[in-house]
């Protein structure tokens, strides 16, 4: 009777716990995808399968989020560590290699807002894992304070690294160099 | 607005994916399934292990002495190897992805640094402990095979070496290129 008990309050445990995350899923697939899809140029094949491992770690972690940081802070941090996690698969590394060779064509001077997406991506592909992740979250529009604890840099160090990486990312669009 | 700014607004223009239907029920399946592998790839190891020690005892080759220390060295160093594989997926897999951004890359950074002393110390003397073992069964081979299939052994066992190194070569490689990836 006590066991069946137990059982029963572990299966209540379970269910409460799956809808959390369901909820947790819904409320930010959208931010984790868009994170994602900085990370593989904007494929969004792959966005999609790095979202999945993103929320596995998500489910997997969920009993030690102790709420010290805010919930999107974690899953944040989660989505870029997963993605630093995931490049050593072969899929993500050969995907990235292909579009370092991509050379735009000169004549192209006026760039449509969708090239210049395009471009955006593969601009953010040439940074230092840790820049892409900053400007990544830049491009979403955290505050640097969240910035700053999503990366474990001081407050001082991202203001003077996201000044840096927006001019070099600007450059980068409209002249192709960074 | 300044350049960056267009950009940024642009960036946030983008098509938004929607989440799919049951997509938390499908990632709940998903890690079910991923323990599942793991168990069934325990069970293989088990069973791979039995069987090796089994063979041991089959071929009574505690009654050779050469037989005997060439197949304890070249079962010590499989098993070897792929203990150390196993530890270095339940690394990777203990990691700390909640960490800050910082923190979790020297921590992955770390984990390829000890992978690169694996591949470059441990992994060769594996294969030599390995090969030696095979050079001491080969008399016992040449004994009581006959001379053709004690050929297709010898030629095998190089070809598969051949073969097991390039394998091994090429995701050395690609373990390299990501701990340069990390350390830009």
């Amino acid at each position: 009777m006590v066991f069946k008990q137990g059982s029963k309050s572990t299966e209540v445990v379970m269910h409460t716990k799956q809808a959390h995350f369901e909820n947790i899923y819904q409320s930010n697939y959208q931010k984790v995808i868009r994170v994602c899809r900085g990370y593989v140029n904007g494929n969004e094949a792959l966005a999609k399968d790095l979202t999945q491992e993103v929320f596995i770690k998500v489910w997997q972690n969920l009993s030690s989020f102790r709420e010290e940081a805010s919930l999107s802070t974690w899953i944040y941090r989660i989505t870029v560590n997963t993605c630093l996690l995931q490049f050593r698969k072969k899929k993500y590394l050969s995907d990235a290699e292909v579009f370092e060779h991509y050379v735009e064509s000169p004549e192209e001077s006026l760039p449509s807002k969708e090239e210049q997406l395009k471009k955006m991506y593969q601009c953010i592909q040439k940074l230092p894992k840790t820049n892409k992740a900053i400007i990544l979250l830049e491009l979403e529009g955290l505050p640097q304070k969240d910035i700053a604890e999503i990366t474990g840099l001081s407050h001082e160090a991202i203001r003077v690294r996201i000044h840096r990486i927006k001019n070099n990312l600007t450059k980068c669009v409209q002249n192709d160099s960074i | 607005m300044t350049a960056f700014e267009d950009l940024k607004s642009q960036w946030g223009n983008q098509n938004q994916s929607e989440p799919p239907v049951d997509g938390a029920k499908q990632i709940l399946k998903q890690i079910a399934s991923v323990r599942n592998k793991q168990r069934i790839t325990n069970g293989v190891l088990a069973v791979t292990g039995s069987i090796l020690i089994a063979f041991f005892f089959y071929v009574t080759a505690y009654k050779f002495q050469s037989v005997m220390i060439g197949l304890l060295l070249m079962i010590g160093a499989l098993v070897f190897r792929i203990g150390l594989e196993y530890s270095s997926i339940r690394a990777l897999n203990t990691m700390n992805v909640s960490a800050s951004v910082e923190s979790f890359k020297n921590e992955i950074m770390s984990y390829y640094k000890r992978r690169k002393k694996v591949h470059f110390i441990l992994t060769p003397i594996i294969i030599l402990v390995y090969c030696i073992g095979f050079v001491m069964l080969l008399p016992a081979f040449k004994e009581s095979l006959s001379a053709g299939f004690y050929n297709y052994i010898i030629i095998s066992g190089i070809i598969t070496l051949f073969v097991l190194c390039l394998f091994m070569a090429r995701e050395i490689k690609k373990e390299l290129l990501v701990l340069k990836g990390l350390m830009d």
